[in-house]
């Protein structure tokens, strides 16, 4: 049976104009959608009756915008509904690492109940992706990916999930590759990996290992890539050629890459462009901790790399802040790199969405079309570059036709 | 004014060690009386009396906020969504724009300034220092319009309204409105850039000690510019201030050359703004060197924060929250264990914390200014962490503000 609504009221970004002082404005008109089976079937101007006997939900004039996917998370580690508790600063990696594993186990019992506070704050922010790494480590075996897959399954219908097995305390020491093996019958989605160098001691073992259990298994790749400098560049040219010779263009991301915003930016355009050829996308969490280099994100945007935002795991033995909300990350990365016009915080809306922007970089418009899901976040605002600039926290999720 | 008893607020008391390192903050709740705005008790259980109560219910109390640099007077804030200009002439493309702009915004700018003042109260201010400008355009106008909006809040926040040569003192030729300006109340003599704007550092730095000193009062001037430049006007001024004794009373603003020295050119720097007790305020820019905050306070020079712009013809963004703005300090500055993050609160309280680096208990104590927040927090360092909201603001013993929702649905734009 399908069922039948009416969105009334509902802002949309429908062009620009270019005022006389040289400053760009986004148009917007109000439209009545209608909604079949969770998709946009119907568009009706704000003049043009909605058919009587429909159900109607009245939008207000809010803006719809594209729901946000959150690109880089581990809902396995936060404290989320546990007691406050502050980190425990360490010397190195090492030591950070060895204060995980001890508590690994104790925290492990309530992995679900944990990732569903954390998901629901993701939600309520207008997430409606998430991608998250799951420790699978010989302390927990696959304990946290259990209660990560459980924790999604009651967000069904509502969330949908890149589930990663995350080798957070190396690949290539004792039983990892076969518990990650095990990850990927047991629900894991996704294949990760840890800097092979920093970490596996191992670039060229490491990075294979990772091809061969993704190819085995026939699933995509996230690696997490601290690794600075060159030794970082060299692992991320490694794995392009490993992707071109797995032929596995558009299944593979970097997470973090630091070493692209350490490398001069003739080699940046380089890697950039092999980078793009492979498609291997970049997800960065947009650090702003002093001397924190992140990677060239516009550079690697005009060499058609595709990047995403992501908030990192948060509220957890490794960071205390954090809210949840990814949006703020498009903002920080505006006011990062300066970008203070209507155009430029526009265009930076695709960093979170996962590539949809109502307007392309012309001013027309390109989302939403009919049978495009009906998924939105509502903002009381005048455009997206508005969104972009005051991350407003009022915010309506809408996930195929109904308000959550 | 009328004695206000905060029941049940939390305070903190000392901090919790495992060994040698402390790993929390140990609270615990007590009985605050207020009388004319003034804490008169602090302690486990005071009679109600006749007193007005405000249950805080296990609350954390703290010492409120001081926005240290804010624009009331020229504002997109509660207005309609505007993004900014790009720039094509330096700095001059904003002071170009101000001409024009500015004017047009004169029938509506009280109107705003009134709803950012009532917003920064939400936000935990109950002090506030704005910059004003005094151009040729707007002439003292908007010293007239700020002084107006701050009055409709007396009870609630005491402010410093700086009078500010957005265009330069010298280059816009505005000696006699700066003077004028001062007589109408300003508190503070203002500038800015005296190389970039003014192409004259001696004289602008020297006229504006001239004026702060005809008028008895201290100055806050704005210093973007960088490295050896900007270390040039620091120094500069450090000597103006001890020749006129006016130690203790002059600001620098962003003060972003801080950000670029180091080493000893850094610690003379900084031994020298100490002697002539100048103070620093920051934004804490995250596109550009932040300054190094913990190694100022460490050396004598203390430092404040501010927002600077909530939206305006210079920059979209901002919010207003400080707890927002002391989780990003703390972030940018790698604090992540309970300790750090719980020395972070003075840098916008000036200088208040209930705890010594040591963890005796200094506040509050009898005879301190009640200027207070509630917030559901657990203690200094989870507010701070996890951005914990505040839901009520006592600002002179009178509570001016609770229950976060009204107010923030009406204005948030």
């Amino acid at each position: 049976m399908s069922k039948i609504k009416w969105l009334s009221n509902v802002k949309l970004e429908t062009g620009e104009r270019l005022l006389e002082n040289g400053t760009v404005e986004t148009e917007t008109a109000i439209f009545h959608l209608k909604i079949e089976n969770g998709k946009i079937v119907e568009q009706l101007y704000v003049n043009e009756p909605i058919p009587s006997g429909q159900e109607v939900i009245n939008m207000k004039q809010r803006l719809a915008l594209p729901t946000f996917k959150e690109m880089h998370n581990h809902l396995d580690k936060t404290y989320m509904t546990l007691d406050w508790k502050a980190c425990t600063p360490v010397a190195n990696l090492k030591e950070r690492l060895a204060f995980e594993a001890a508590e690994l186990t104790i925290l492990s019992d309530t992995a679900q109940q944990r990732a569903t506070k954390m998901i629901e704050t993701l939600l309520e922010n207008g997430s409606t992706h998430i991608r998250t790494h799951v420790n699978i480590d010989p302390y927990i075996g696959l304990k946290n990916l259990e209660g990560v897959i459980a924790a999604l399954d009651t967000f069904k219908g509502k969330v949908t999930a890149d589930i990663i097995a995350f080798p957070q305390h190396g690949l290539l020491r004792e039983s990892v590759p076969t518990l990650m093996r095990e990850a990927m019958r047991s629900g894991a989605t996704m294949v990760g990996g840890l800097d092979p160098a920093g970490i596996d001691n191992a670039i060229e073992k490491s990075l294979y290992e990772v091809m061969d259990i993704a190819s085995e298994f026939n699933a995509d790749v996230d690696i997490h890539l601290h690794d600075g400098g060159f030794v970082g560049y060299y692992t991320t040219d490694k794995w392009i050629d490993i992707v071109k010779d797995a032929k596995y263009q558009g299944r593979t991301a970097l997470s973090h890459s630091f070493c692209l915003g350490d490398i001069p930016v003739a080699q940046q355009k380089l890697v950039a462009s092999r980078l793009a050829e492979e498609d291997v996308a970049i997800m960065s969490t947009i650090p702003i901790n002093l001397g924190r280099v992140i990677p060239p994100i516009d550079l690697l945007d005009d060499h058609g790399v595709k990047v995403h935002f992501g908030c990192d795991g948060f509220y957890d033995s490794w960071s205390p802040y954090g809210t949840g909300d990814v949006l703020e990350k498009a903002t920080r990365f505006c006011e990062l790199t300066r970008k203070i016009d209507e155009k430029s915080l526009r265009n930076s809306l695709k960093w979170v969405t996962g590539g949809i922007v109502p307007l392309n970089a012309d001013g027309h418009k390109v989302w939403p079309n009919i049978q495009d899901d009906a998924s939105f976040v509502f903002f009381e605002a005048a455009s997206s570059a508005e969104v972009v600039a005051r991350k407003p926290s009022d915010r309506l999720v809408m996930i195929h036709g109904e308000l959550v | 004014m009328s004695s206000l008893l905060i029941k049940n607020a939390r305070l903190e008391t000392g901090f919790i060690y495992e060994n040698t390192r402390i790993v929390g903050t140990e609270t615990s709740l007590y009985d605050v009386l207020i009388k004319e705005g003034v804490i008169v008790e602090v302690e486990k259980n005071i009679p109600q009396s006749s007193y007005e109560v405000l249950d805080a219910d296990g609350k954390l109390l703290m010492p409120s906020f001081r926005e240290m640099h804010i624009h009331v007077d020229k504002t997109y804030f509660s207005g309609p969504w505007k993004a900014c200009k790009p720039i094509t002439n330096g700095i001059l493309t904003r002071i170009e724009e101000e001409q024009v702009l500015l004017p047009t915004q004169l029938p509506y700018a009280q109107d705003r300034a009134e709803n950012m003042i009532q917003w920064l109260i939400s936000q935990g201010h109950t002090h506030i220092r704005s910059h004003c400008n005094v151009d040729p355009q707007i002439g003292t106008q908007h010293i007239e319009l700020t002084k107006a909006a701050f009055k409709k809040f007396e009870e609630q926040v005491t402010y410093d309204i700086v009078a500010f040569p957005q265009h330069g003192l010298l280059r816009s030729k505005v000696e006699p409105l700066i003077r004028e300006a001062m007589r109408m109340g300003a508190t503070l003599v203002g500038g800015v850039d005296p190389s970039v704007i003014d192409r004259d550092i001696d004289r602008s730095l020297n006229l504006t000690m001239d004026i702060a000193v005809e008028s008895g009062k201290g100055i806050d001037i704005h210093i973007h510019d960088p490295n050896s430049l900007g270390a040039f006007e620091f120094y500069k001024l450090a000597e103006l201030t001890n020749q006129a004794y006016k130690q203790g009373q002059v600001t620098i603003s962003h003060a972003i050359a801080l950000g670029d020295l180091h080493g000893t050119e850094l610690e003379e720097m900084v031994s020298a703004l100490a002697e002539a007790k100048i103070d620093v305020t920051t934004t804490v820019p995250i596109n550009r060197p932040t300054i190094p905050i913990p190694y100022l306070h460490e050396n004598g020079v203390s430092v404040s924060i501010g927002h600077d712009s909530l939206t305006d013809h210079w920059s979209p963004f901002g919010t207003g929250d400080t707890i927002e703005k002391l989780s990003l300090l703390a972030q940018r500055f790698k604090y992540i264990d309970e300790y750090s993050m719980n020395r972070c609160w003075k840098y916008a309280s000036g200088g208040i914390m209930p705890l010594s680096d040591k963890g005796e208990v200094v506040w509050p104590q009898k005879g301190n200014l009640a200027n207070v927040l509630l917030l559901d927090a657990e203690c200094s360092a989870h507010a701070i962490a996890r951005r914990r909201p505040i839901t009520h603001v006592v600002s002179q013993g009178n509570l001016v503000f609770h229950n976060g929702e009204s107010l923030k649905k009406e204005v948030l734009k």
